[in-house]
């Protein structure tokens, strides 16, 4: 049973994400466009405290890096408007004539325009190129740089904000449709309990209408048959109530065979299957009281069934199966097992999934586990006390 | 001998507790070599380059903290988180104990020896003569780690025992008049030369580096003394602790 | 002000809290004089280091705070986590700016040569607020709170020696000398030098101005509130 091999594989999977999911959660905050973002604004702050240290501008321009430090990290901290860029721009320009690093300091707000899809407006920016005296093509691939980082994350972060909203769009629908699903399931329970209460409404009407009528004319006649004392008289009422009885004993006959489904249900049918089922040797094992066991029931345990055995077919190398089938006055317990052994590379078992989710709607629980001498499945649905 | 096998994982958890490796290794390797950058060319009065002496007073100090990751270890196994499995097992604890002081004094002396290692092959130190300089490392070393588990047993705090063994480092480099120079009277001057560990093992190597061998065993021999000394204490404190 | 009392109170819990807030800076007072440098008594030089060290204990607290869950419980109850970071940082301050003026002027009492005494304090009490700001933004990377004050511990090593306060900065080569501008203790022995020869009051302000530009940038990196 290959399948249930692979649903294993995929809970064994599911604890390894739990147990990586720090290092998941790490990796997925490293992979936000954001922290590119940031480490970018940084870096910048550490290339301006470079070009500091190698060149030869006084200590009090420091303060020029300490102030693009402080717009950086208020930045990080705290979404600012995009007119913060001018804070920017004025602090570099007023360091203009003191020292060179306020022109590489522009890249800075430069980024900031093309980060929110301004790229045009810091163009603007670009004409301090002929104001200044540092080497200016240089400073221009700076700004370049800048600027086309900048477009690159804008872009990013724009596709980033789609897919999200595309992505909770989906998972709403796909929870939309889950709860379809349970509804169906719910109403197919609901159907096939209404299903079985106008049948045997309809049984009881034929009954009524077909027997009823011919019994009670003949118990009558019955009754009148102890006071007629003309023994002519009472040879007739026999008569009338032999020829009553004998109606409704062939009405009774044709009602139940007319009643009588060709179709076979419930347990039969399971037997049915395992009949037809000749690849694999099977055992098989009922106790209980199979006509408590409601048809909607029937209809999950055969599909159970089928899968099961078709997996068995198709994926186990297994030479034997057993099938153990009881009822109680409280639940329905089937019971598959084979003897074969592990196999790897087994498909999804996406037919065993939907069954786990119909049996759960009922109340139920399917499952499946591996043993030394092959796979077991187990579905255990409860009986409902009828009211 | 069960204690044996377990020597391998408490090597492992020495070395893998990086905070120790940051604060004994990385900081004095930073210090010697921005140590060495600035005192290039600069020589002592006796025309030794002024960052041999430098950095075996770096070497020395950073020793004089190396029995915290004892400390740390027999703390917790012996004393709490792990004392009742530690207490379950079929070995000497006494032993364990010892089995994890000569593996701090190994792993202070290893980290010892690879600042020498750096500094010469680096920054071109000359250590004059390599055993002397270890032996006198693995005084320090033994001395540090009876020192702090000391501390340990003799406190009831472990918090407390810990400050105080940081106390123990910086409060014997400030003696030693490395920060500033002290105020001159009998006590200073005691604790400044003979009663300082960080003085005796520093004036052991320079008079070793001076062939004057008899001074330099004599101060080593002080060392020694001490932590024969102490190393009772210790044995007479830890037995009300351990077993 | 609740918090605010009760920063206070746990700031002087416990037995090495006390003695970092009060017996080292005490101690401080009665430390000799250099001979050449530094210019003004070592305990005056080296009250930067224990400013460092007092800094990242006070914040420590609010590591703990963080290890222990309070951040948590504060985070459901009606207090805003501005109120509670700004009422701890504020009782820190206050214990910071009494220790510096304990220290000032507890040497000028006890005599020692101050040179300008209130700008001195008025330089230690900017360069406290810096440390405040510097250890709050370490701590806020930070799970553990003995881990971080170790790391912490050495970085101050670092940062000490390359600031300049133990070696004066004159000796240092040129490259390192300009690097040393980036750490706010160059800004402190900067600040030192000019109490004793200062004439421009102007320099000493923008000494005064980088350290509160330092506890800003680090104020703001280091106010983010972790769970």
């Amino acid at each position: 049973m290959a399948i249930y091999n692979s649903i294993r594989c995929n809970w064994k999977h599911e604890e390894n994400l739990v147990g990586n999911e720090q290092g998941a959660r790490w990796m997925k905050k490293l992979m936000e466009p954001y922290v590119f973002v940031n480490a970018w604004r940084f870096l910048m702050v550490g290339v301006l405290i470079h070009l500091w240290i190698i060149g030869d501008s006084m200590s009090s321009s420091f303060i020029l890096i300490l102030l693009l430090l402080i717009t950086t990290s208020l930045r990080w901290r705290f979404p600012l408007p995009i007119w913060f860029v001018f804070i920017d721009v004025f602090i570099c320009s007023l360091y203009f004539p003191y020292t060179a690093i306020s022109y590489y300091g522009l890249a800075l707000p430069i980024f900031e325009l093309a980060r929110k899809g301004k790229a045009l407006f810091s163009l603007v920016l670009f004409s301090v190129l002929f104001f200044t005296s540092v080497s200016s093509s240089i400073l221009f691939w700076f700004f370049f740089q800048a600027l086309f980082f900048g477009v690159f994350s804008y872009i990013a972060i724009k596709n980033q904000e789609e897919y999200r909203l595309d992505v909770d769009e989906q998972r709403r629908a796909r929870y939309e449709l889950e709860k379809i699903k349970t509804d169906l399931l719910e109403a197919n329970q609901l159907v096939s309990q209404e299903a079985e209460l106008m049948e045997r409404y309809r049984i009881s009407r034929e009954l009524h209408d077909h027997l009823g009528h011919d019994l009670t004319g003949a118990s009558l006649a019955l009754q009148a048959y102890e006071y007629v004392q003309d023994p002519k008289e009472a040879e007739t009422l026999l008569q009338e109530v032999k020829n009553r009885l004998e109606r409704s004993t062939k009405n009774l006959r044709e009602t139940v065979h007319n009643m009588t489904p060709i179709t076979q249900i419930g347990v039969e049918r399971l037997e049915k299957i395992m009949q037809s089922f000749y690849q694999v040797e099977i055992k098989y094992q009922k106790s209980g009281n199979m006509l408590t066991v409601p048809a909607y029931i029937w209809g999950l345990l055969e599909s159970c069934l089928k899968e099961a055995l078709t997996n068995v077919a198709r994926h186990s190398n297994a030479t034997k199966v057993e099938i153990d089938l009881q009822v109680t006055e409280s639940i329905v317990r089937l019971s598959i097992q084979d003897n074969g052994t592990v196999k790897k590379n087994s498909l999804s078992g996406s037919g065993l999934r939907s069954l786990q989710m119909r049996s759960r709607s009922m109340g139920g629980s399917l499952a499946i586990s591996n043993r030394e001498n092959g796979f077991i499945l187990v579905c255990v649905i409860p009986l409902e006390k009828e009211s | 001998m069960r204690v044996l096998s377990t020597i391998k994982f408490t090597a492992l958890r020495m070395i893998r507790n990086y905070i120790v490796l940051i604060l004994l290794l990385v900081v004095p390797i930073i210090l010697i070599t921005f140590f060495s950058f600035i005192l290039s060319g600069v020589v002592t009065e006796n025309g030794v380059p002024y960052i041999n002496e430098n950095a075996m007073i770096m070497v020395l100090v950073f020793q004089l903290f190396g029995g915290s990751i004892v400390m740390y270890l027999i703390y917790h196994d012996l004393f709490t988180e792990n004392k009742m499995r530690m207490y379950a097992l079929p070995f000497n604890q006494t032993m364990y104990a010892f089995s994890i002081m000569l593996c701090g004094a190994l792993y202070s002396i290893l980290l010892g020896i690879l600042l020498m290692v750096y500094s010469q092959f680096v920054l071109g130190v000359i250590w004059k003569n390599w055993f002397w300089m270890i032996y006198i490392i693995s005084l320090m070393a033994i001395l540090s780690i009876i020192v702090c588990l000391i501390f340990t047993f003799s406190v009831k705090n472990y918090k407390i025992a810990e400050r105080l063994s940081e106390l123990y480092g910086v409060g014997f480099v400030v003696l030693a008049g490395l920060f500033f120079p002290l105020p001159r009277n009998a006590i200073f001057d005691f604790l400044g030369s003979y009663g300082n560990p960080l003085t005796l093992s520093m004036g052991a190597i320079r008079d070793m580096s001076l062939t004057n061998t008899s001074s330099a065993w004599f101060q080593a021999n002080i060392l020694l003394g001490v932590i024969a000394i102490l190393f009772m204490v210790m044995l007479l404190l830890g037995r009300r602790r351990i077993g | 002000m609740t918090v605010f009392k009760f920063a206070l109170k746990r700031s002087f819990s416990n037995i090495a809290n006390l003695v970092f807030l009060t017996l080292f800076p005490v101690a401080c007072i009665f430390l000799p004089r250099g001979e050449e440098w530094p210019f003004l008594p070592y305990g005056y030089q080296y009250f930067g280091i224990i400013i460092l060290f007092i800094g990242i204990r006070l914040a420590a607290i609010i590591l703990e705070d963080r290890e222990k869950g309070v951040v948590k419980r504060l985070a459901v109850a009606p207090i805003s986590h501005f109120n509670y970071l700004s009422q701890n940082l504020l009782a820190y301050s206050v214990i910071l700016i009494l220790q510096c003026a304990i220290v000032v002027y507890g040497g000028v009492l006890f005599g020692q040569e101050l040179y300008q005494p209130g700008w001195l304090f008025l330089l230690y009490v900017s360069f406290s607020f810096a440390s405040l700001a510097i250890a709050l933004a370490w701590i806020s990377i930070y799970r553990k709170k003995d881990v971080a004050f170790l790391i912490y511990m050495s970085l101050i090593f670092i940062v000490v020696v390359l600031g300049g306060l133990i070696i004066p900065v004159e000796m240092f080569p040129d490259l390192l000398k300009r690097m040393a501008v980036i750490l706010p203790t160059y800004w402190l022995g900067q600040g030192l030098n000019w109490v004793v020869f200062g004439e421009e009051i102007l320099d000493f302000l923008i000494i005064n101005g980088v350290l509160w530009l330092y506890t800003i940038v680090f104020v703001v990196i280091g106010s983010t509130r972790k769970i």
